[in-house]
């Protein structure tokens, strides 16, 4: 059934351009240029614009996971004395690198960076880019994180505009100020000045990638079938992502929505016989990838749905209004809880679901990441309430210790059978 | 009429706290004033007082009937947030005036985000109180400040809401002359020679009461106590939020806690209740270094050890919920920094549901790190 399944040209062009790009980096920071380390819920704008390389530590962990490292490093970490309910994802490059031996890690392990920064959206962030600041001796950066206390649900629909009032000014005012002390610690790194009206101009790049992605979620939504797996969606969205703004990325953007407008109007799917959809709730199962095909060619199953290609739009264009500062601080300043807090992220998933006509939701539940854990249960009663299966997958987005592929299999194969007899199938 | 002798006011008055404590938020304060409920460390509750309110911690209460918000907890959800969210949703909670959530203790923001998506949604008995997120951030920067005294107007306006006074500078000096009787009272409890499983019961008593009847009944229980210091190995207890007083006896079957770092322990109240005008309260309320979100980073674990130094701790003992996802971080540095001092140090690990079989592991634990040491 998926045997004609050809991956998409962009696909090729993404992972070559990130393969470039990373030798680049490799060869910029290993011969000791200047670099930061930062978490993906940080202004990378800020740090794109001015120039400064930076490693993303979810990036770096997916990187180090996806090398088959996870397993040691864990293990390491409870020799330390750290316990194993700790968080994994956003822990796992600290710990290979208090693990030292950097022979083991992905380029020979990462020199001392520069600046360390991090978002206090969850409470161990701090701690671990803390123990990150005290093992390389780098400065720390942290960004405050007080919460919106009157979150309207369809965040989706007044972020862009409306984001004055429905971030809330006093919120947004602390993270332009915060904004401008990290811009002042980036000029002194540079030793260049920050330019407003040229940063401006690169906000408005990136929110035009962003409409392109829009585009690109809208062909998909409403396609008969889905055309590609997202497998391929990921990389074709996040490593644009990583560079957004840049004349590549939004040019990759526009390369991937019509290649995927052209498979839909040759008429191109997944599975040909394409008899459910589901979509993957949480980050991706960056050890197991091939997961997300498993169940094409047994029910006709593919996963129509990740959250990076829609969130592109919905968690990233904000209208500049004059402040490109202000407008990043409103991209930011809730960027990740969009993705794990009520009622945000079981509105956005019902939404989700139904635009893309989902039948079944897969729901990554990290136990050991507690921020990427909360309103999981919120969003799975929502999703059910609007009439999807959801299957709660208690496993971690880097850790395969607790991931039993044949186990998961056997799940998800009794909820698709049970699908496909109501559909008369 | 003749006056109770000293020894039976003294006696009254422990019984009085410990009443308070074992009752927790059904306590009945002395004061008939409306109740305003708390939920997390980080807020003052002077600023309620202030307002005419008598403020209540709501985080410590006992599990009665689980209700339908139960089901979309998740397990790694703090208990407390589950005992809490069921309990509101029972409408235990009804005769509060108001809920104030601390944003920066981990807890309450979920209680908070949990209990108004319930409400949201109607889900919830029409008996939950009017809720607010008190954001206050927890760093001492020039926009932090300004941040956190927009807090404190917002926080104004929902008391004002609810039917409470707006706290004046004359409103608040007073209920600050209150918690610095109540601070005083605390540090006689501290040096008085009673036991750290009293003291944490007669500290925590004061949670449910106003703080100048929480002064008076520890100065009438302390009476003319001029304090002394109790033998045996001088012990410090860290690590997550602990309210079982057999836990603290079984510690104190090893010496006596002269140190009680962790949440719901001597940290509480928080430095800034005490001040005397909003600036000063809200910047030292900021600058609490027992929050784990306290900036900068280091300011914590700096202030754990110098507290266990201070007081002298020749052992140091770890308890941790099984939900914790911050203070492990700092477990290997605090092992290692208390080596460094001479301290002895046992981390007890996660509590187990079952008590006795958790306390017979501490106390092997203990026991083993003991004789280690001879």
């Amino acid at each position: 059934m998926t045997s004609t399944y050809v991956p998409l040209e962009s696909t090729k062009f993404a992972t070559n351009h990130q393969r470039e790009w990373a030798k680049g980096l490799q060869a910029q920071i290993t011969s000791g240029a200047k670099y930061a380390f930062v978490n993906a819920d940080t202004p990378h704008e800020l740090f794109h614009y001015m120039d400064v390389p930076l490693v993303t530590n979810q990036w770096w962990s997916a990187i180090i996971a996806a090398k088959q490292l996870s397993e040691y490093y864990f293990d390491y970490m409870e020799t330390l004395g750290f316990h194993d309910r700790l968080a994994r994802y956003s822990s796992l490059p600290l710990i290979a690198e208090l693990e030292g031996d950097r022979e083991r890690q992905p380029w020979g392990g990462l020199p001392k960076p520069s600046i360390l920064c991090a978002r206090q959206s969850a409470d161990d962030h701090q701690k671990i880019f803390s123990l990150w600041a005290e093992r390389t001796g780098a400065p720390l950066f942290l960004l405050s994180s007080p919460a919106v206390p009157d979150p309207h649900p369809e965040w989706w629909r007044l972020a862009r505009s409306d984001w004055e009032s429905f971030y809330g000014s006093d919120r947004l005012d602390l993270m332009v100020a915060e904004f401008e002390a990290l811009v002042e610690e980036l000029e002194k790194l540079t030793g260049r000045p920050f330019d407003h009206d040229g940063f401006a101009r690169y906000m408005e790049a990136i929110n035009e990638q962003e409409r392109i992605f829009e585009e690109a979620s809208e062909i998909l939504a409403s396609a008969p079938r889905s055309p590609i797996r997202i497998s391929e969606q990921i990389p074709n969205v996040m490593i644009p992502q990583w560079h957004r703004g840049s004349e590549w990325a939004l040019s990759h953007a526009r390369r991937f929505r019509d290649e995927l407008a052209e498979r839909v109007r040759a008429g191109s799917a997944v599975v040909e016989n394409e008899r459910i959809r589901m979509m993957w709730i949480g980050a991706g199962l960056w050890f197991d990838t091939s997961f997300y095909s498993a169940f094409e060619e047994s029910h006709g199953a593919v996963f129509a749905w990740s959250m990076y290609l829609p969130f592109a739009a919905d968690g990233y264009i904000r209208e500049i209004k004059g402040d490109p500062l202000r407008a990043l601080a409103a991209r930011v300043s809730a960027m990740n809880e969009q993705l794990h807090q009520p009622p945000w992220v079981n509105s956005w998933l019902v939404e989700q679901a139904k635009k893309y006509r989902i039948d079944v939701a897969l729901m990554l539940i990290p136990e050991h990441d507690r921020f990427s854990g909360h309103g999981s249960l919120f969003a799975k009663k929502a999703l059910e309430e609007a009439g999807v299966r959801v299957i709660e997958v208690w496993s971690d987005m880097v850790d395969k210790r607790q991931w039993n592929r044949d186990e998961m299999v056997a799940r998800v194969s009794a909820v698709l059978d049970a699908v496909l007899a109501e559909k008369g199938v | 009429m003749p006056q109770p002798s000293p020894f039976e006011s003294r006696r009254a008055a422990g019984s009085r706290l410990e009443h308070a404590f074992e009752a927790r938020d059904r306590n009945q304060p002395a004061a008939s004033l409306p109740r305003i409920g708390i939920f997390g460390n980080g807020f003052p509750e002077t600023l309620v007082a202030a307002a005419g309110g008598v403020p209540v911690h709501l985080s410590m209460g006992q599990l009665s009937e689980k209700t339908a918000i139960d089901e979309i907890i998740e397990p790694f959800v703090d208990e407390e947030v589950r005992i809490f969210l069921n309990r509101l949703m029972n409408g235990e909670f009804a005769d509060f005036l108001g809920i104030v959530f601390a944003r920066d203790d981990a807890p309450a923001l979920v209680a908070y985000q949990y209990a108004c998506e319930w409400v949201r949604q109607g889900r919830a008995p029409a008996a939950v109180p009017p809720m607010f997120l008190w954001n206050l951030v927890h760093a001492t920067t020039p926009a932090v400040e300004r941040f956190n005294a927009i807090q404190a107007e917002k926080l104004f306006d929902f008391l004002n809401r609810i039917g409470l006074n707006r706290p004046d500078d004359q409103a608040i000096a007073e209920a600050a002359a209150a918690e610095g009787r109540r601070r005083k009272a605390l540090e006689r409890l501290g040096a008085s020679g009673v036991s750290g499983t009293v003291a944490m019961r007669w500290r925590n008593a004061g949670r449910f009461m106003t703080a100048g009847e929480h002064a008076d009944l520890l100065d009438a229980a302390l009476g003319e106590i001029e304090g002394g210091a109790r033998g045996g190995l001088r012990i410090g207890v860290i690590g997550s939020p602990l309210l079982s007083p057999a836990s603290y006896e079984l510690f104190e079957g090893f010496g006596t806690i002269v140190c009680d770092w962790q949440p719901w322990g001597a940290v509480w109240p928080g430095p800034g209740n005490d001040k005397l005008t909003l600036p000063e309260i809200l910047r030292a309320t900021a600058a609490d270094p027992s929050c784990p979100r306290i900036a900068p980073t280091t300011a914590f674990r700096t202030a754990l050890l110098d507290a266990v130094t201070e007081a002298r701790c020749e052992l140091v003992l770890c308890q941790l919920a099984p939900t914790d996802d911050t203070i492990g971080w700092e477990i290997p540095a605090i092992a290692s920094a208390l080596g460094e001092r001479g301290i002895a140090f046992v981390n007890l690990g996660f509590r187990e549901p079952d008590q006795d079989t958790w306390h017979e592991r501490a106390a092997a634990l203990i026991s083993a790190k003991l004789e280690a040491r001879k």
